[in-house]
C-alpha cells in the first residue's frame, strides 16, 4: 500500500482506472492510490470455457448483486423499483459484466433544456468531450464504422466493424425497406488481432461473462496495466466505508479490508468512482455536509424487449450478443409524437440453450406438453430488439440512504425508489410498436414482448448531478462536490440527462477530462 | 419423498416428445437437479420440499394430464418454490451432455462451450448502408 497518497480513488472500474491513468500520465509526481472493494477476475479462465457456462449467469456472473452475492457485493434495497440494480464489484467494475455496446451521446443530449424545455443542460458540451472520447476509444479498443449519419462525423474507429449474422442481415435489409436509420453498433470489442496482448473477437457470443481472448474490453484489461506503468497503485478487497472530513475538506477515508481490519487513509484529493448507489452512500457518511438534491433525479434506461422468431435457422447464438446493429431513427424529439426525447433500438442476438429455455431477454418457454417443440422453434431462430428509453430526471425517482440499517461492512443501505414516468411510458409503448414493425418486416413469424426488462438496472445515472450553479446541482462541471473542493465524483451519478444510449463512452470521456482538470488545478496550488 | 415422485415431476415439466427429445425425469436428471438446487439457490432443497408437499398423495398414480393440473396448482399456490424447481429442472436438462448431443444432432449447435473455438461470422457488408448514407445526417445540431 502506498504511504500518504496524494490522490485516493474509490473504485477500479470504468472511470476509476481511466481517471487514474490519465492523471498519472499528466502528473507523474503525484502518488495515486485506487481502492477497490472487489478482487481481480481472471477473464483468461472465464466461464465461457466451461461446459456449464450458462449456469454462471445465474450465480457469480448474475447482474444483480442481491442475487449474485459475491463476497464484495453489498445489498441494495430494491423493493421500491420495478427495475433491479445491476452492477459488478471487482477490478474492472461493471465492465466485467457488460455487453460492450459503446455508442456516444449525441450533441443534443447535452442541451435537453435548451432544445426541449425539460430537465437541464449539461455544463459540458459534446464538442468538449470528443477529444477524450477519441483517446478512450484508442485505449478501450473500439470496433465500428465511420460515417454514421445518426451522429456527427468523427474519427475512424481503431478496428473495423464486427461481422454480420443472418439475423442482423435480415434486420438491416428490413430497415432499408422501412427507410429507417441503422448502423453497425460501436463495440468496445477488438474485431482484429491488431493490439498486442488482445486477440480479435471470435464471435463466441456471451460477452457478459468476461472474455478469455481479451477481445472485449473491460477497464482492467484496457487501463489497469497502463495505469500501473504510470505509477498508480491498486489495493483490492478494500472497502471504503466512510469519508473523513475536517473543516470543509475531505481529509481521507476509513476502509475495512477482507479480514475485518479497519484503517484510515489520508489524502489531499478524494475521487469517488463507483456508481450512483455507492456514491450516495459515501456522501451520506460525511459529517457537516449535505445537499438536498443528493439522491434526487435517478435515471435508468427502462428497456422493453421485443423478440422475433423466424422460420430460418439464424444460428443467432453466435456473435457478440449486444453489438450487431442499432437504429437511431427515433432518437431525437419529434413534435409529431406524443413524447419528448426518444429511444434507440438495439439488436440482440439469441442465446445458448439454457438461456433460451429460461427466457433470456424475453419470456421463459412454457413447461409441459409442447416444451420440446417450443425450444426447437426458438433456439437459434430468434433476434431481439431492445427499446432503450431516455429517462428524464424526476425528483420522485431517487436513491435513499438508510443510515439506520447496515450491511456486512457496517455501511448504510441504499434504496432505489423508482417508477416509470409518463413520458418514459409513452416512449416505451411507441418503441415497442416500432420494434415489432421492424421485426415483422424482417420476416419474424411470431413476436413476444417484454414490456419492461426487470434485471436491467445497468445504467444508474443522476442523483449527484453536475451543474453550473451550486443551488441546482451537487457537483460542478469537473465533478467537484459543491462545498468540498477536494472531493470529486466521476461516476454516472453526475449525469444531467440520460440519453437513450449506453453511457460508458461518455462516462469515461468525462473521467479523462476530470483528470486533466484536476492535474491542472493541482499544478496551480 | 422417493425419487419416483421427483422423476414424475420432472417428466411433467419437460415431457420430451416423439421427435427424439427425452423426458427430463426418465433421462436420469434427479441427482443433477439436487445438485443444482443447492448450487443455484440458497433455499433450493427446501423449495423442492415445498413443491412436493403441495402435491396430492396419489400424484404418482395419476394420469399425466392430472399430474400436470396438480403442478399447475402448485405453480399458482407456491409460485416461488415452483419457480426455483423449474429453473433447476431447465438448468439440469439443458446443461446435460446427453441433451447437448441431441441439440447438436438436431440444430448443428456443437456440444461444446463457446470458447476457445468461437464461431465463424461473415465480414460486415458496407454496401447495405448505401440508402442510410444517401439520406444524410439525421442528428440534431445544437447552438
Amino acid at each position: 500500500m502506498v504511504q500518504s497518497p496524494d490522490i485516493v480513488i474509490v473504485g477500479a472500474g470504468a472511470t476509476g482506472l481511466s481517471f487514474a491513468w490519465r492523471l498519472a500520465k499528466q502528473r507523474p509526481d503525484l502518488k495515486i492510490l485506487v481502492l477497490e472493494r472487489g478482487g481481480h477476475i481472471d477473464q483468461r479462465q472465464g466461464p465461457s470455457l466451461s461446459d456449464d457456462w450458462e449456469l454462471a449467469l445465474q450465480r457469480e456472473f448474475h447482474a444483480n448483486p442481491n442475487i449474485r452475492r459475491n463476497s464484495a457485493d453489498y445489498p441494495v434495497d430494491e423493493t421500491a423499483t420495478p427495475i433491479k440494480p445491476a452492477f459488478f464489484n471487482a477490478v474492472g467494475g461493471s465492465t466485467i459484466r457488460w455487453g460492450a455496446h459503446f455508442p456516444r451521446f449525441r450533441p443534443s443530449d447535452f442541451k435537453v433544456h435548451s432544445l426541449d424545455g425539460v430537465a437541464a443542460d449539461w455544463p459540458v458540451s459534446y464538442k468538449t468531450l470528443v477529444p477524450y472520447m477519441d483517446i478512450n476509444d484508442s485505449i478501450m479498443g473500439v470496433s465500428g464504422l465511420a460515417g454514421d449519419p445518426g451522429n456527427p462525423p468523427r474519427a475512424e474507429r481503431p478496428h473495423p466493424p464486427l461481422g454480420s449474422c443472418a439475423g442482423s442481415l435480415r434486420l438491416a435489409k428490413a430497415a432499408n425497406r422501412l427507410g429507417w436509420h441503422w448502423w453497425p453498433a460501436d463495440a468496445a470489442i477488438n474485431s482484429t488481432d491488431a493490439e498486442p496482448g488482445r486477440d480479435g473477437c471470435n464471435n463466441c457470443g456471451p460477452c457478459g461473462m468476461g472474455c478469455p481472448r481479451h477481445a472485449r474490453a473491460s477497464a482492467d484489461i484496457a487501463y489497469l496495466a497502463r495505469a500501473q506503468e504510470a505509477g498508480v497503485t491498486l489495493s483490492t478487497h478494500n472497502v471504503v466505508r466512510k469519508i473523513i472530513t475536517k473543516g470543509g475538506a475531505a481529509t481521507g477515508v476509513e476502509t475495512i479490508n477482507s479480514d475485518g481490519r479497519t484503517e484510515e487513509i489520508s489524502c489531499k484529493e478524494l475521487v469517488l468512482a463507483g456508481n450512483a448507489i455507492s456514491t450516495n452512500i459515501l456522501l451520506t457518511t460525511m459529517s457537516n455536509w449535505e445537499n438536498p438534491l443528493l439522491g434526487k433525479g435517478l435515471m435508468l434506461h427502462p428497456t422493453a424487449i421485443v423478440t422475433g422468431f423466424f422460420a430460418e435457422d439464424l444460428k443467432s447464438y453466435s456473435g457478440p450478443f449486444a453489438t450487431s446493429i442499432i437504429s437511431q431513427e427515433f432518437y431525437e424529439t419529434d413534435p409529431k409524437r406524443k413524447f419528448l426525447r426518444g429511444f434507440q433500438l438495439q439488436a440482440l442476438r439469441g442465446q445458448g440453450p439454457l438461456s433460451t429455455a429460461l427466457g433470456g431477454y424475453g419470456q421463459r418457454l412454457n413447461w409441459g406438453g409442447g416444451h420440446a417443440s417450443a425450444f426447437a422453434n426458438a433456439f437459434g431462430k430468434s433476434m431481439s430488439l431492445t427499446v432503450t428509453c431516455e429517462d428524464l430526471p424526476e425528483p420522485e425517482n431517487r436513491i435513499e440512504v438508510d443510515t439506520k440499517r447496515q450491511d456486512q461492512f457496517g455501511m448504510p443501505i441504499a434504496k432505489m425508489c423508482y417508477r416509470l414516468g409518463a413520458n418514459t411510458r409513452q416512449i416505451r409503448d411507441y418503441g415497442v410498436e416500432r420494434a415489432s414493425e421492424w421485426l415483422r418486416t424482417a420476416g419474424a413469424e411470431r413476436l413476444t414482448v417484454t414490456p419492461l426488462s426487470v434485471q436491467a438496472g445497468f445504467h444508474i445515472m443522476g442523483t449527484a448531478t453536475m451543474g453550473s450553479e451550486a443551488r441546482s446541482s451537487v457537483t460542478g462541471h469537473d465533478g467537484r462536490v459543491h462545498g468540498i473542493d477536494n472531493l470529486t465524483v466521476i461516476d454516472a451519478s453526475v449525469f444531467v440527462t440520460a440519453s437513450p444510449v449506453n453511457p460508458t463512452s461518455t462516462l469515461q470521456a468525462l473521467a479523462l477530462r476530470a483528470a486533466d482538470l484536476m492535474g491542472r488545478r493541482l499544478a496551480q496550488t | 419423498m422417493p425419487d419416483e415422485t421427483i422423476i414424475a415431476v420432472l417428466d411433467c415439466l419437460i415431457p420430451g416428445d416423439a421427435t427424439g427429445w427425452p423426458a427430463a425425469g426418465q433421462h436420469g436428471l434427479v441427482p443433477r437437479l439436487h445438485e443444482l438446487l443447492e448450487l443455484l439457490s440458497a433455499d433450493g432443497p427446501a423449495q423442492l420440499q415445498t413443491v412436493l408437499s403441495h402435491l396430492p398423495e396419489d400424484f404418482l398414480t395419476l394420469p399425466t394430464d392430472q399430474q400436470t393440473i396438480s403442478l399447475q396448482t402448485v405453480e399458482s399456490t407456491a409460485p416461488d418454490a415452483f419457480d426455483t424447481v423449474l429453473k433447476a429442472c431447465y438448468s439440469a436438462y439443458y446443461t446435460d451432455p446427453g441433451i447437448r448431443r441431441i441439440i447438436e444432432q438436431k440444430t448443428g449447435y456443437e456440444a461444446r462451450p463457446p470458447q476457445p473455438l468461437g464461431y465463424e461470422m461473415e465480414p460486415f457488408d458496407e454496401s447495405l448502408l448505401e440508402p442510410v448514407r444517401a439520406r444524410g445526417p439525421i442528428w440534431r445540431k445544437v447552438p
